[in-house]
């Protein structure tokens, strides 16, 4: 599902030019969640990214949801993003003036015509309230995300992640902000999920989290390390 | 993204910043205020500037010249001969001769049926000229004639639109008689008149007879200060009363276009006689004022309109700046660059509509209170208008419509940066 080869990655910082991913191989399939870990700056965000089609400044191969992210074009990949790639971040990004539910249903906001996929969701905001559902938030489904706990948003960002039914769910550090407790919540959703079909990539500096994971990489200048 | 989807989008976004909406909001309220209150304001000085000086862009009025070359350059009198000449002029569609009744005719009573409080030995004098009937034909009332009934029957006049007007805000006040109601139809009513009989002890005739002026229409086409007379009556009492004949006193000429007006009036004065442009320079001046005061005005209100977009443009770059993580959001949840820039242009498009329609409003507003000023400040003269603004369905939809665009066009440059923003980057 997720199948990254060579993947190369660097920044220009002034005159000199940073690394961040040095040949980067790596692949997670359906129903498996895997975690990717390394401290702050090592590139880990970067790497989810470039897997969920929001960087496509890199070199290497790139396979996702069955898109090659190769010189695909910014049309071709904001489709991938809407329907098959679900983000969820560490500090949750929701938008604080929308509600629970017109946060999850966002995505819905940028759906393109033409071809739809079997599985995409008919009734947006039935299937905006069934991921909250998801999620255990149908009861808060009105609620500004400053009304919410802090693992309260982070479930609701999973429930936009899981809106338009993605195959990919790709979560950087989505427990930093959580007490223990609630990131144990969050990593047992995560693993529902996987459990479900999902492919699930974490980038995490959290022993707890990769420990949960099937499989896990190092990532260790610019390298994966397993 | 669908248009309902971006406009619903950009107004869940807009609720996210209420305050920076409203003062956006208030800058293109008050450019399209400005703009429809100055053109509404121009337009409706012009409509009764047009009714207090009409003038027909066609018509070309002939006079003989003041000094006659006739014979060197076939100007000289108007005659019959000079009248064919002139309409065989290139570009005129017709000419209609004109005689000033030379006979002094005076009414002592005022008209029958109308009790207008008339003052004992109150005399008017009643200047006349002499008109071709088909000058003023599409202005006669329903069923009344314009022809010469003989010197037995009652005269038919044409009087000038304005004379109710004129009337009431001027003569009556004046000479403390009775106003005549708006929208009174004067048609077919009689006023007694001594034919013959002048205020000027000197110039009375020696002949003086009863006679009644018969009122059968109105007509922008005929002076203010003169009653229309059919051509044939002047003749008539020009002969029973052995006035020399000194030719017409003008001829109007109509033009087929407008644009036919400067070349006529050439060629009239290479003929030798003189086209008077009395009335119609005095329009044109009028004309010219209102139409470049309201120019001068919608122009300062355009440039308001303009710095609303430049301060839509500014708050808007401010505002993409501190959204730059919400707009990565987007990306993420798949908005191409191209939908972050639409969004962004259709929130300007809701301020800046929201804000024209509120201006449209206001200017509508405060054209009220104008006119309720105007009504306590300016003395009643005659052709004062209800009011002082014309809101016509373009105005209407110009100022909402021009607020949307420059909002628009303000949020051209933000809409590129929105949309050239990394994700990744702001996401990090």
């Amino acid at each position: 599902m997720i199948q990254l080869r060579g993947i190369q990655k660097r920044f220009r910082d002034g005159a000199s030019t940073v690394t961040v991913l040095d040949g980067v191989d790596l692949s997670v399939h359906a129903g498996e969640m895997a975690a990717v870990v390394g401290p702050s700056g090592s590139g880990k965000s970067t790497l989810l990214y470039v897997a969920g089609a929001l960087d496509a400044d890199f070199e290497g191969e790139a396979l996702v949801a069955g898109e090659s992210l190769r010189g695909l074009s910014e049309e071709r990949r904001a489709r991938l993003r809407n329907e098959a790639v679900g983000f969820v971040f560490q500090s949750f990004n929701l938008l604080p003036a929308m509600s629970a539910l017109e946060n999850v249903l966002l995505p819905a906001f940028f759906e393109r015509g033409g071809e739809r996929r079997a599985d995409a969701p008919a009734h947006p905001r039935e299937a905006a309230r069934e991921a909250l559902a998801r999620v255990g938030l149908a009861e808060k489904a009105h609620r500004r995300p400053g009304e919410l706990s802090g693992g309260e948003r982070q479930r609701v960002a999973i429930a936009r992640a899981l809106f338009a039914r993605p195959r990919v769910l790709l979560a950087d550090e989505p427990t930093g902000n959580l007490d223990l407790a609630t990131g144990q919540e969050i990593v047992e959703i995560f693993l529902g999920l996987a459990r479900a079909g999902l492919a699930v990539l974490v980038a995490t500096h959290e022993e707890r989290v990769s420990a949960a994971c099937g499989r896990v990489w190092r990532l260790d200048h610019g390298r994966l390390v397993p | 993204m669908t248009f309902g989807r971006l406009v619903k989008l950009a107004r869940l976004d807009l609720r996210a910043d209420r305050r920076g909406a409203l003062l956006d909001g208030a800058a293109a309220c008050a450019g399209a205020a400005a703009l429809v209150f100055f053109v509404a304001l121009g337009l409706g000085v012009g409509q009764a500037a047009r009714r207090m000086f009409p003038s027909e862009a066609r018509a070309v009025e002939v006079v003989p010249a003041a000094v006659a070359l006739g014979s060197v350059l076939g100007g000289g009198k108007l005659d019959d001969e000079a009248v064919l000449r002139l309409a065989a002029l290139s570009g005129v569609a017709e000419a209609h001769p004109k005689l000033n009744c030379r006979v002094p005719i005076a009414a002592s009573r005022g008209p029958e049926g109308i009790p207008l409080n008339w003052p004992p030995g109150f005399v008017a004098q009643l200047p006349a000229v002499g008109v071709d009937p088909t000058l003023v034909k599409r202005d006669l009332g329903r069923g009344e004639s314009f022809q010469d009934n003989g010197p037995d029957g009652p005269i038919d006049v044409v009087a000038s639109k304005r004379l109710l007007e004129i009337y009431n805000k001027t003569i009556a006040p004046a000479w403390n008689l009775r106003r005549l109601p708006a929208g009174l139809s004067l048609l077919g009513i009689q006023l007694p008149v001594q034919v013959g009989f002048s205020i000027v002890p000197q110039k009375t005739e020696d002949r003086v007879y009863e006679s009644r002026l018969l009122l059968a229409g109105l007509s922008e086409r005929v002076p203010v200060y003169q009653l229309a007379l059919p051509l044939d009556t002047v003749k008539r009492l020009h002969r029973e009363y052995q006035k020399a004949d000194q030719g017409y006193s003008a001829v109007t000429l109509f033009a087929q276009r407008p644009e036919d007006v400067p070349p006529i009036a050439a060629a009239v004065r290479h003929m030798g006689f003189t086209v008077d442009e009395g009335e119609r320079s005095v329009a044109e001046r009028v004309g010219t004022v209102v139409a470049v005061t309201t120019g001068a005005l919608a122009l300062l209100a355009l440039l308001m309109c303009a710095l609303a977009a430049l301060a839509v443009a500014q708050s808007l770059f401010a505002t993409v700046r501190g959204r730059a993580r919400e707009l990565a959001i987007l990306r993420a949840v798949g908005a191409t660059p191209r939908d972050l820039a639409a969004l962004v242009i259709a929130e300007a498009g809701i301020v800046g509509l929201g804000g024209g329609l509120a201006g449209l409003a206001l200017a509508f507003a405060a054209s009220l209170g104008a006119d309720h000023l105007f009504a306590r400040l300016l003395p009643d003269f005659p052709f004062r208008p209800e009011s002082f603004f014309a809101f016509p369905w373009w105005l209407v939809l110009l100022g909402p419509a021009v607020a949307l665009l420059s909002a628009m066009a303000g949020a051209l440059a933000p809409a590129r940066a929105a949309a050239r923003a990394e994700p990744a980057r702001a996401l990090s």
